[in-house]
């Protein structure tokens, strides 16, 4: 495009200006979208979360502050050399997040393809299949460590009642069955979450594409596979990722219903650190196995995140 | 797909397995409520009572009374609705911004905003209590409604992006070619289709605040601003398990959470039908 | 673009003046220990109950409003801190330096609370005060020893015991002898034991807290009065100990519930409200739940079994009492309300309804305690001059997690057959030692 520098140059300037400007703007935008999360994050959590990997290199007990020195790396290399309840309580964190996040990611995705169906009173048994996920972690522990009762347990009438155990179980004070105890009570919570979010990650597939696959003679469970979970992965993907990192650190019905027990079967990494903040005392320690934490979560995100080719989608 | 006649194939698929899995869901429920109606003292009777022989209404009294319920009830309240509308209007803009863009640092902020999660919150109480006092905010609503947006954004501005991602770009571009601005296209393209997504997040928002526990025990220290999970946790003293009472008092602190599924629920409905047609 | 911008600035501002007016609002930093007598208004003081509830928090608040009636000029405020969580708040109450005036603490916290210096030295006050001469002698003076400087941090309000609570209606019913010594013990676990009608003699405590009642029963039986001695050695595993911990957990399954290794608290009493259990030990506090689930002529409080050489042993600082933080700005007025809970009338109101023994000997005369047989039962052992009194080292900081985490698992290995009496007594002993050692060599004692 040739002109004359005279006359076009000024028009040119301010085009170009503009144009400046809107690329400039545009490349702004999402930045200044994400400044109120970024603003609340790192003034309220950083500090915190730093405090944590400070704490881990020193010797810090909070009620003998007296002893508090520095410690370099001689926390971790006692984690990794002389604790004997750190591997196991690894090994058990890795079983209890796989089977929680399985079991929960199934039996909601089941639950969640129930209830997008039409069928009476739907409206109150949707409100109403919730509901676990409404209870805090104290009440349903008490609840369920309530039914398992080995003296006054509805779970031990009943079984009693059906004839499938002649004496009350102690279900939550041996070692073979408190895993499992422990795990259906997180599950009977944990369902709820997963049922919510693919019921709503559910209404957002376009109906023409099951009429189109009805059209091509797709049976039932053929457009579920080829038409839902496509839709679905991504909100798949990313629930499953909070759910595994939220259940790595709960430790709400564990504490409670097991305290970790019987001899520490029930004890996860997570349940570890707790028992050590509220009844140990070097608080310096438990900092340092909640880097170490930290550290297998951050590594697990950012792997899981590159191989589920998240951003490819 | 199991069987020709349609009746006993809805039977199949959709009822006996919605029945299996509300009876799971709503036993320890209904053992709940069983307990709540039944006085101290037979609870522990044996034979089981799976209905109360002799009901009563003296736990929800005494745990509405003496531990100052409408009190705490209130506090969670406003805590609750706080948090979630801040929540939702920060983690929408958030969410839009991962979902849509491509940008430097995209990657960093999303482990940053994952990084937050990976610290169990028994950990950060010290630290956070220092800094609320240092803001002279010990005991007020607000210093437990920064510190649950603070814990709820990573985990909601994920879950926004996801639902935003879900809503096709081209449904957007498509409105605008037809006239719309893009502030246009967003309200009234995207919005209704993302609101079952801002409902399901609400909804966590809001539960969650409603049952934490150690943030709220930690950085209040005036009974009149405890709430709902710390007054519910008194009724367990050491020498003193009141669990009529306890369940008296979950089953009071239940109710607006259902009352809030209730609604929610309905707005978990398939909205994309009457968009996509244009 | 504008929407978002504009529903971002709203939330920016929406925030920005919250903040504001928090700041400048009715929260606590701002408004609570500013005004004094002189102004004409009341003086505000805060108090923290260590073990709130249904029924205690209606007992401390009908106190509080019969102090305001006599006292105009003061505010009292009450905050009921559940148990589990208690001394967590209070601990961080301390470590950010922001202490109510005074609290109900319990007197295994005062060593750690004093050495940081969180707590006011009451001796002067006590001095000056009528209830000089009143309190329990043993009890202040085991508050004061038990703390580095050997000042007084706690008046005891409260005391308590730890007995067997046994089904005696059962034991008319089989004519067994109710136990007094530790061989009857035994016998009576297993005469009383019946798993067919799924009756047992005995539960004991393997989960959370059951190192300390563990700790009891031990001391009970070997009746030493030392816990550390001089030289800092435990006593923990001496041979009489590795005695006891064999014969006494060989119990479980045979003549206990199969859940006790778990059993918390509640568990553990569940047991015995049930009507499952015959014997369980506890302390006379438990005495409210025990009377909601069972008729009291099903039930009574004995004595933990004496000692060998023939004396009851009991731990001592089983004591609650109200302590003054240092950093309070009203400590006169606190005074007067740790004074007036202390008063003889104040003891007689949340004694009898919690069920517990009062410090101030005016109390004990009154009737209900004459009438209370668990009361009475608790008073045999305090007052027989024989009794032996142990004095656990609760100034160890590494004392309560020993207990906690060591010794509550310990018990449930050795519960499940994964360890040894021997090895279990060492570890813990062990531990005690070390503890002991590091606070010496600290502390230069």
């Amino acid at each position: 495009m040739s002109y004359s520098p005279e006359v076009n140059e000024p028009v040119l300037e301010k085009k170009k200006n503009e144009k400046v400007r809107k690329f400039n703007k545009a490349k702004l935008v999402p930045y200044l979208f994400i400044t109120p999360a970024v603003l609340m994050v790192v003034s309220f959590l950083f500090y915190p979360i730093g405090m944590v990997f400070y704490y881990s290199f020193q010797n810090y007990d909070i009620s003998a502050p007296y002893y508090n020195s520095f410690a370099g790396l001689d926390n971790f290399v006692n984690i990794f050399t002389s604790d004997k309840l750190f591997f196991p309580s690894l090994l058990n964190s890795l079983k209890w997040v796989v089977t929680e996040v399985g079991l929960q990611l199934v039996f909601g995705l089941i639950l969640a393809l129930l209830l997008n169906q039409t069928f009476k009173f739907r409206g109150m048994i949707r409100a109403v299949a919730f509901i676990p996920w409404a209870i805090s972690g104290v009440l349903a522990s008490v609840i369920w460590s309530l039914m398992y009762n080995e003296h006054m347990g509805v779970l031990n009438d009943i079984l009693m009642r059906l004839g499938i155990v002649d004496s009350p179980q102690a279900f939550l004070a041996s070692t073979s069955t408190a895993f499992g105890a422990v795990v259906i009570a997180e599950l009977w919570r944990g369902i709820p979450f997963f049922a919510i979010t693919l019921l709503a990650g559910l209404q957002s597939i376009p109906q023409e594409l099951y009429e189109a696959a009805r059209v091509d003679g797709a049976s039932r469970w053929k457009s579920f596979l080829f038409v839902t979970l496509p839709q679905l992965k991504n909100t798949i993907i990313l629930t499953t990722l909070l759910r595994v990192v939220w259940e790595f650190n709960n430790v709400d019905l564990i504490f409670n219903l097991t305290g970790g027990g019987p001899a520490h079967s029930t004890t996860t990494l997570t349940m570890y650190i707790a028992e050590l903040a509220v009844h140990g005392s070097n608080f310096g320690y438990g900092s340092a196995l909640t880097v170490i934490s930290f550290g297998i979560l951050l590594v697990f995100a950012a792997l899981y995140l590159k191989l589920s080719r998240y951003e490819k989608e | 797909m199991f069987s020709k006649n349609k009746k006993i194939d809805k039977l199949l698929t959709l009822y006996v397995p919605l029945g299996m899995l509300l009876s799971f869901t709503l036993f320890p429920l209904y053992w709940t409520i069983n307990t709540a109606f039944k006085p101290e003292g037979d609870i522990m009777n044996r034979p089981l009572e799976y209905a109360p022989l002799n009901p009563t209404v003296e736990n929800f009294v005494m745990a509405w009374n003496n531990v100052g319920f409408a009190t705490f009830m209130k506090n969670s309240l406003i805590v609750g609705v706080s948090t979630v509308i801040v929540v939702l209007i920060c983690s929408t803009l958030s969410g839009y911004a991962l979902a849509r863009y491509q940008f430097k640092g995209k990657r960093a902020f999303m482990l940053m905003l994952l990084c937050t999660q990976f610290i169990p919150r028994s950990m950060m109480i010290i630290p956070l209590f220092i800094i609320f006092k240092n803001l002279g905010l010990i005991s007020s609503p607000l210093a437990l409604i920064i510190t649950y947006t603070a814990i709820e954004i990573p985990f909601t501005t994920i879950l926004m992006s996801g639902f935003i991602a879900n809503v096709p770009k081209e449904l957007e571009e498509a409105a605008m070619i037809d006239g719309c601005t893009k502030l246009q296209s967003i309200r009234h393209v995207v919005f209704p289709l993302l609101l079952p997504g801002i409902v399901a997040t609400g909804v966590f928002t809001f539960i969650y605040t409603w049952n934490e526990f150690l943030i709220a025990l930690m950085l209040t220290n005036r009974q009149d601003r405890f709430t709902l999970p710390v007054g519910l946790s008194t009724m367990m003293g050491e020498f003193n398990v009141n669990y009529g009472a306890l369940a008296a008092g979950s089953v009071i602190a239940l109710i607006p959470a259902v009352i809030l599924f209730a609604y929610a629920q309905k707005h978990l409905v398939n909205g994309m039908g009457g968009a996509v047609k244009g | 673009m504008f929407k978002s911008k504009f529903r971002k600035s709203i939330a920016v501002s929406t925030i920005a003046t919250a903040l504001l007016l928090a700041a400048c609002g009715d929260d606590e930093s701002a408004g609570k220990k500013e005004v004094s007598a002189e102004n004409g208004k009341p003086v505000k003081i805060t108090f923290w109950d260590e073990n709130a509830g249904p029924q205690r928090t209606p007992i401390w608040e009908e106190l509080i409003s019969q102090f305001e009636e006599e006292n105009p000029m003061i505010d009292v405020e009450y905050v009921g801190l559940p148990k589990d969580s208690a001394k967590s708040k209070m601990d961080a109450a301390i470590a950010a330096d922001d202490t109510p005036d005074l609290a109900s603490v319990q007197t295994s916290w005062l060593p750690e609370f004093s050495i940081r210096e969180a707590l006011l030295p009451l001796d002067d006050y006590f001095a000056d005060s009528e209830l000089n001469g009143l309190i329990n002698e043993g009890a202040l003076n085991f508050n004061k020893d038990i703390v580095a400087d050997k000042k007084l941090y706690g008046i005891p309000y409260t005391q308590n015991l730890d007995i067997l609570w046994i089904r005696k209606d059962w034991f008319e019913e089989k004519g067994v002898k109710i136990p007094e010594t530790w061989d009857e013990f035994y016998a009576a676990a297993e005469a009383m034991t019946d798993k067919a009608n799924n009756r047992y003699g005995y539960t004991i405590r393997g989960g959370a807290g059951g190192s300390f009642q563990l700790q009891r029963m031990m001391y009970a039986y070997n009746g030493f009065e030392d816990y550390l001695t001089e030289d800092g050695k435990a006593t923990i595993n001496d041979q009489k100990n590795v005695e006891f911990i064999e014969k006494y957990l060989s119990l479980y399954e045979d003549y206990t519930p199969k859940s006790d290794i778990t059993n918390g608290y509640k568990e553990m009493i569940a047991g015995f409200d049930t009507g499952v259990v015959a014997m369980v030990q506890h302390n006379i506090g438990s005495f409210g739940e025990h009377k909601e689930a069972l008729e009291e002529s099903q039930f009574q409080a004995i004595p933990l079994p004496k000692s060998e050489n023939g004396n009851y042993v009991a731990e001592g600082g089983n004591t609650i009492g109200i302590s003054i933080f240092k950093g309070t700005d009203n400590p006169d007025e606190a005074w007067k309300f740790a004074e007036f809970l202390n008063s003889a009338a104040s003891q007689s109101f949340w004694n009898e309804q919690v069920g517990q023994i009062p410090t101030n000997s005016d109390v004990l005369k009154e009737d209900w305690i004459q009438n209370s047989p668990h009361i009475q039962t608790a008073f045999e052992v305090y007052d027989d001059p024989n009794t032996v009194l142990y004095k656990p080292p609760f100034y160890l900081p590494e004392y309560r997690s020993i207990l906690d985490g060591t010794v509550d698992s310990g018990i449930q290995s050795v519960m499940s057959g994964k360890a040894s009496a021997q090895e279990f007594l060492d570890e813990w002993a062990g531990a005690m030692e070390a503890a002991q050692a590091k606070y010496s060599e600290h502390f230069g004692k």
